[in-house]
């Protein structure tokens, strides 16, 4: 009686620690707002950057002295990285673009993208498919009348198994025509991780 | 015999505290602001939570044409507590705006401290809020 208990327990342990045994990675979807996993910059630390930059943007009693009644043109120049690790900057821009166009206080001009403007605008007048009347002719485009700027930094310190890695993004909002800094703000991130004992 | 109900009990006990890791509560307290009356509803769905954070104050206002609100978070422990807080805009039909856009975000409480968070909506439809906080283990 006792040894087949034993004998089934020893079957039960196997049975459990062969489940682990699969080939496929286990697969599943996660909430955006995640727990870290490293101190690296993860996507949870850039959403909520773009959150809290957009928020304080938008309540900055300087942003309203500015924009007065008027929704200005604004332009977003792709954050600076000057961190060691790759992020890619033009995705938080956009972000931050969307966040923005959203609130309805600016309207926004993407001089990325004016090399493809110029395509198109070619193509209607030279292709000879496009109704010249109704081809788009350049020199219309409305001009950015302020942009926004900004940078990424990071300080990295590591203590035996203890990293510990600061993140500041900082970003400006300048008046073209004026030359002065509208708006300025900063996200500190600060994280740290402890390296297993055993491992590599 | 006996010996196997011993192992057995053990068995089942090994089986049941397996199953219950992973069954994180993610409720929390939930503090919703009608900006348009200024009735403030607090609703404390974790009991854990609830004897951990309490809300001090509500404070709304309008900044630039959009609303915003401040509330008091207060730690009744002595001990550092890391809580992760949402604030949620919604426009006069109920629907919520911008969703994906509005973040978890961790904050620190020092023991027995107290601390304001604001959430601005960053559309003039808003006209209710809803701050939702919940432990940082709930964050998977």
């Amino acid at each position: 009686m006792k040894q087949s208990v034993f004998a089934m327990a020893g079957v039960a342990a196997a049975a459990m620690m062969m489940s682990g045994c699969a080939s496929m990675p286990e697969v599943r979807e996660v909430a955006l707002d995640r727990a870290p996993i490293t101190s690296k910059l993860e996507p949870q630390d850039v959403r909520r950057t773009v959150e809290k930059m957009t928020e304080s943007l938008l309540s900055a009693p300087g942003v309203r002295e500015a924009v007065g009644g008027t929704r200005p043109v604004l332009d977003v120049e792709p954050l600076k990285n000057r961190t060691s690790q790759h992020v890619d900057m033009v995705s938080v821009t956009d972000s931050l673009r969307s966040q923005l166009l959203r609130s309805g206080m600016f309207r926004f001009v993407d001089k990325s993208t004016s090399g493809t403007d110029i395509e198109f605008m070619d193509a209607q007048a030279q292709l000879g498919l496009t109704d010249p009347k109704k081809a788009i002719k350049g020199g219309q485009q409305s001009a950015a009348q302020m942009y926004l700027t900004g940078a990424l930094s990071e300080i990295k310190n590591q203590v035996g198994r203890t990293v510990d890695q600061y993140y500041k993004f900082s970003m400006v909002l300048k008046d073209l025509r004026s030359g002065e800094i509208v708006w300025s703000d900063e996200k500190e991130i600060r994280k740290e991780s402890v390296a297993p004992r055993m491992g590599w | 015999m006996k010996r196997t109900n011993k192992l057995l009990a053990a068995v089942a006990l090994t089986a049941g505290l397996s199953a219950l890791v992973g069954c994180v509560d993610t409720a929390g307290t939930v503090v919703t602001t009608d900006h348009a009356t200024g009735s403030t509803l607090v609703l404390e769905d974790n009991t854990r939570l609830k004897g951990q954070i309490q809300v001090l104050r509500v404070n709304y206002d309008e900044v630039n044409g959009l609303k915003r609100v401040h509330i008091t978070l207060a730690s009744t422990k002595h001990k550092r507590l890391i809580v992760d807080y949402r604030i949620a805009w919604f426009d006069a039909n109920g629907m919520e705006l911008d969703a994906d856009a509005k973040t978890y975000r961790n904050q620190i409480v020092e023991g027995r401290e107290s601390v304001t968070v604001t959430g601005v909506a960053t559309s003039a439809a808003a006209v209710s809020s809803k701050l939702r906080v919940r432990s940082t283990s709930a964050s998977d």
